[in-house]
């Protein structure tokens, strides 16, 4: 019981911290920072776990984003149903093209994905612009029907939505952790070679940790969708490719907490710099370059050996810790 | 369809592939070579265009400021290899790839600080206009052709018959005996590094006059320069020059079958060589590491 307890502790403390902060912060940088965390949190497990580096996100965000779009704009108005849907886009769009490219080297892996995004977006805008109406994007805000209990057409009701998904998201990923499953991804980064003499299919593991981490990706897309009330190709625009990455890597990449700090971090940087200099790009560019260049642990990646430290005099620490 | 649309839509494509192999050459050279994917390549092709336009707006010469817009990249790309690359060879390609993919979004942001957001139109050198097989053909389009056959001459000359060449291509296949040898392979990297961006500045200023200059041209040039890199095989320099002429031609003559397959066709192609052979047409194994 107490195991059980602790081991939801690690989730909820710090989404509880947020939760409260929601009296403190203003709204829409919350949700923001939510539905980014998630974002990321797909981004991490792939680049910490699987050893992917993806610098194609975006396209799968838009995935998830037209999915929800062209559903509440053509034929639904049931915002929850519209999540679905998303959600089950994106799963499609990633198995479909999962199935090419986890064979890829990592390098090769990167930018064939960085291509996707690139043509995701100019199928978005030019080449389904009768679908998808093109840089004007779909607007569908006021089609949506309100739903029961939380009502997702409100900003009130959607910050929760959101912070419930994010809690289940990264419970999700920290169960994952310790599951065979888990380990085999993490085998599969470490040694491929030896993961196929144990004799696990290799490429089935890939597979799905590449359709998991890209269907979060999705449902990332699929709550901007609803939360805007607007769908534009901008979404897939290869400028933001490297937003996950980067945020993965500020917050540091592999750990459980990583993308929550990074997106905090990088959406509060955001809306500081870009509210005194309006040129953010330039500041995260070189920002990523100075992480790197110091010793790619990130933010959390540091922190988290010192809190360890001040915790352990307390309290013995775990018998199993990695 | 009319024949007179395809002859100047396969000069088009010759074009459009002679850029592309320029861009692409130089990554593939530092791939080969050092083992990283420097992505901010496509910041000194972004740079090239734009010093190229500022020298030719301020000064009205055309030639001469190409030229300079090709020298300004490679002093860009000698600073940020003697502070950013230097320190990382030793890296694995994915840290190289993540790096350089900062330099290219700060260089971006930093030339929308200079140059502001607009597109600028520049002036195009050479205005005439020649008949091949009873089409009027741009010159200009021409002389892009010519000067990506001379690079690539003089690359193969480089390689194949010059002592600093014979020393690359050893160090493709194994750095540390090269180094053993007595020779300074950070000088050969370096001295790559600046060839290939100077080579991505040339390809720049040679495209702004047939495109705009926008700040945004670097990155939406980088799926097709990635799709020559990886058709070809990263780290083969013949393979990158036939499939820059392929996806060229695939850009330019599927552009004229149906507008839209322009950016759709050349990603299929891709898909379709991979699928067949995972490393390229002409990439080896020997290459992995």
């Amino acid at each position: 019981m107490s195991r059980r307890l602790r081991w939801w502790a690690g989730i909820l403390i710090p989404f509880g911290v947020l939760a409260v902060a929601r009296w403190v912060l203003p709204l829409p940088f919350l949700v923001e920072v939510l539905i980014f965390s998630v974002y990321t949190m797909a981004c991490n497990f792939l680049l910490g776990r699987v050893g992917f580096i993806s610098f194609g996100q975006p396209a799968y965000l838009a995935a998830g984003a037209y999915g929800t779009a062209f559903y509440l704009y053509y034929f639904g108005r049931d915002p929850l149903l519209g999540i679905l849907v998303g959600l089950a886009s994106g799963w499609l769009f990633s198995a479909v093209v999962g199935l090419v490219f986890v064979r890829l080297r990592s390098d090769y892996f990167a930018l064939v994905n960085l291509a996707l995004a690139v043509i995701v977006y100019h199928l978005m805008q030019k080449v389904l612009a009768p679908i998808t109406k093109g840089d004007n994007g779909l607007w569908f805000l006021d089609r949506m029907t309100s739903t029961p209990v939380l009502d997702l057409t409100r900003p009130d009701g959607f910050v929760w939505f959101a912070w419930l998904v994010a809690v289940a998201v990264w419970a999700l990923y920290k169960a994952l952790d310790d599951t065979v499953f888990g380990a085999c991804c993490l085998a599969t980064k470490t040694n491929e070679d030896k993961v196929k003499f144990l004799g696990y299919h290799d490429f089935k593991i890939r597979w799905t940790a590449f359709v998991l981490a890209n269907t979060t990706a999705a449902l990332a897309g699929s709550l901007y969708g609803v939360y805007f009330g607007f769908v534009s190709p901008e979404m897939a625009s290869a400028a933001r490719a490297a937003d996950p990455v980067v945020v993965t890597i500020l917050g540091g990449t592999g750990t459980l907490y990583g993308p929550l700090v990074g997106a905090l971090a990088y959406v509060g940087m955001k809306d500081l710099v870009s509210g005194v200099v309006g040129n953010w790009e330039f500041f995260v560019g070189l920002l990523l370059v100075v992480i790197m260049l110091a010793g790619e642990r990130g933010i959390w990646g540091t922190l988290e050996p010192w809190l360890r430290r001040r915790w352990a005099w307390r309290r013995p620490a775990p018998a199993l810790q990695e | 369809m009319d024949a007179h649309l395809w002859i100047s839509g396969v000069v088009y494509g010759l074009s459009m592939g002679s850029i592309f192999f320029l861009l692409a050459a130089g990554l593939s050279l530092c791939f080969g070579l050092m083992r990283i994917i420097s992505l901010d390549q496509l910041l000194y092709y972004s740079l090239g265009a734009y010093v190229a336009y500022q020298v030719n707006v301020s000064t009205g010469l055309t030639w001469p400021a190409m030229l300079c817009g090709a020298l300004a990249a490679g002093a860009l790309s000698w600073v940020v290899e003697r502070w950013v690359f230097d320190r990382i060879y030793a890296r694995e390609i994915t840290f190289t790839m993540i790096t350089s993919f900062g330099i290219l979004v700060a260089g971006v942001g930093a030339i929308k600080y200079v140059w502001g957001l607009v597109p600028r139109p520049m002036g195009i050198p050479v205005e005439a206009q020649v008949a091949l097989l009873g089409v009027n053909v741009p010159v200009y389009r021409i002389i892009v052709i010519g000067i990506a056959g001379a690079v690539y001459g003089a690359i193969q000359w480089l390689l194949n018959r010059t002592i600093v060449g014979t020393a690359i291509r050893a160090a493709v296949e194994d750095v540390d005996q090269v180094e053993g040898l007595g020779v300074d392979v950070y000088r050969l990297f370096t001295g790559t590094f600046v060839g290939a961006g100077v080579l991505s500045g040339l390809a720049g200023a040679l495209h702004g006059p047939l495109v705009m200059v926008d700040p945004q041209m670097g990155l939406e040039v980088v799926p097709f320069v990635f799709m020559v890199v990886i058709i070809g095989g990263l780290g083969s320099l013949k393979g990158t020059l036939v499939s820059a002429f392929l996806v060229g031609q695939v850009v330019s003559l599927g552009s004229l079958v149906y507008a839209p397959l322009a950016q759709m066709a050349p990603f299929a192609a891709m898909l379709l060589i991979l699928l067949w052979k995972p490393t390229g047409l002409y990439g080896s194994a020997l290459l992995r590491r």
